[in-house]
């Protein structure tokens, strides 16, 4: 059985480890040489290929194979990391906090062990925030054991976090709610991706780009020009290729409030949270109109950058840049089915990068690759 | 070969990201071949490390 999947892109190959999960982008012969290892090819059947395909000596040749078999052997070796399920916890009974959503018609009891836990989850739920219900259809629990986070759904173990990955324990949490609100399991998800989803009601974009490069800035703005938000900050697409919405609210930061403020007027007197270790002070912002009912396609992904000194410039950009910027920033279904459907999806969208600062041309740039008019 | 470092969902960038098999001396064109670049997703659907709270 294969441990590979190969996809060309542009002039290269990208090559999928299933064992490591890991993706490579190689030359064209090494990847085929790759796949006749994985084939089961001898040493010596290759030796005699490549030597007809590549210009060097045999000996010089033979360590480039046997270098390209260690290759092989490594990337299939790593394990990937698998949550320790081995402890028996002791699901708290007190709560600093029990708070009530109600998402896509199901209702969340959600249980903070401390109020570390709930700052961590409620400023972006807290727009679906309901009074306290006995009709509830999900319960998670939030609590420490040994200096972790620990989340249970119900009474299953989902996983466990130290303090250093916080961020990862919001982002399962996140990830359990779109499957119980979409009735979907985390199988049937081709992957989430850290980005903005704004959609002009057929068809949706992804902005990606680092941190502070002006995403839900961009999200906001874009809504209130006439543009749906579908996400922000964890988009999910299904395995069919299909955008879902998600409900958690646009974390708008401090610097972005005043050229919000006119068209969110509530932004004046929501809730500010600051974070010491980020230096950094956020507002949280709902979507407006969620309708869960919308699946839409990706029309492009845009990798934007803010810079001050660049009124608007967008350019295509190779498919090999844009992936070596989206895999480290995204969950990718570790599946082989998944994975063949996402390289399949990527490679058939087009990628712009667009640099900016100024937010009247980045709206009708949009608005332009929405229409086919770039 | 080189050792590869394993790049965690932090702190990548592409220049980390790009590997080679082997060192070739003079034949710069094998380890043109054996350049390759690297990318590890995130192992879970992460979101960004920017909500509040101050620790435990």
């Amino acid at each position: 059985m294969s441990r590979l999947v190969v996809k060309k892109i542009e002039d290269k190959e990208i090559v999928w480890f299933k064992n490591s999960n890991l993706y490579l982008v190689l030359e064209q012969i090494t990847a085929d040489i790759l796949l006749k290892i994985d084939k089961k090819n001898s040493l010596e059947e290759i030796e005699t290929w490549a030597f007809k395909k590549i210009a060097a000596p045999k000996n010089i040749l033979h360590k480039f194979i046997e270098d390209v078999f260690l290759l092989y052997t490594t990337n299939n070796t790593l394990k990937r990391d698998v949550q320790n399920n081995s402890e028996a916890y002791k699901v708290p009974t007190k709560h600093y906090s029990v708070k009530y959503y109600s998402i896509h018609n199901c209702v969340f009891k959600i249980q903070f062990e401390t109020e570390f836990h709930l700052l961590k989850i409620h400023p972006t739920f807290a727009h679906l925030e309901i009074k306290k219900t006995p009709n509830y259809n999900f319960k998670y629990t939030v609590f420490n054991n040994k200096n972790s986070i620990v989340f249970f759904k119900d009474d299953i173990f989902i996983g466990k976090w130290n303090k250093n990955e916080a961020h990862v324990f919001e982002g399962k949490l996140s990830m359990q709610i779109l499957i119980d609100i979409y009735k979907k399991p985390e199988t049937n998800w081709m992957g989430v991706f850290h980005a903005s989803a704004i959609s002009n009601g057929k068809e949706s974009m992804l902005f990606l780009g680092d941190s502070g490069n002006g995403k839900s800035t961009s999200l906001a703005l874009l809504n209130a020009n006439g543009f749906d938000c579908i996400a922000d900050d964890f988009v999910p697409i299904d395995n069919n290729q299909n955008i879902y919405t998600y409900p958690a609210a646009i974390s708008i930061k401090k610097k972005s409030v005043r050229t919000l403020l006119p068209f969110y007027p509530e932004l004046e007197n929501s809730a500010e949270y600051h974070f010491k270790k980020l230096n950094k002070t956020v507002r949280y912002l709902p979507l407006k109109n969620i309708n869960y009912d919308v699946k839409l396609k990706c029309k492009a992904l845009i990798f934007i950058k803010y810079n001050p000194k660049i009124e608007l410039e967008i350019n295509s950009i190779s498919k090999i840049e844009a992936f070596q910027q989206l895999i480290p920033d995204s969950w990718i279904s570790p599946l082989e089915k998944n994975v063949t459907i996402f390289l399949k999806w990527f490679l058939d969208l087009p990628c712009y990068q667009l640099t900016y600062s100024n937010n009247t041309k980045m709206i009708a740039t949009v608005s332009k690759i929405f229409n086919d008019e770039l | 070969m080189k050792k590869q470092t394993k790049n965690t969902e932090e702190n990548i960038t592409r220049k980390e990201a790009i590997k080679k098999i082997g060192s070739y001396g003079k034949y710069a064109a094998l380890t043109a071949i054996g350049t390759y670049i690297l990318l590890n997703p995130k192992t879970a659907q992460a979101r960004s490390p920017a909500t509040p709270g101050g620790g435990f």
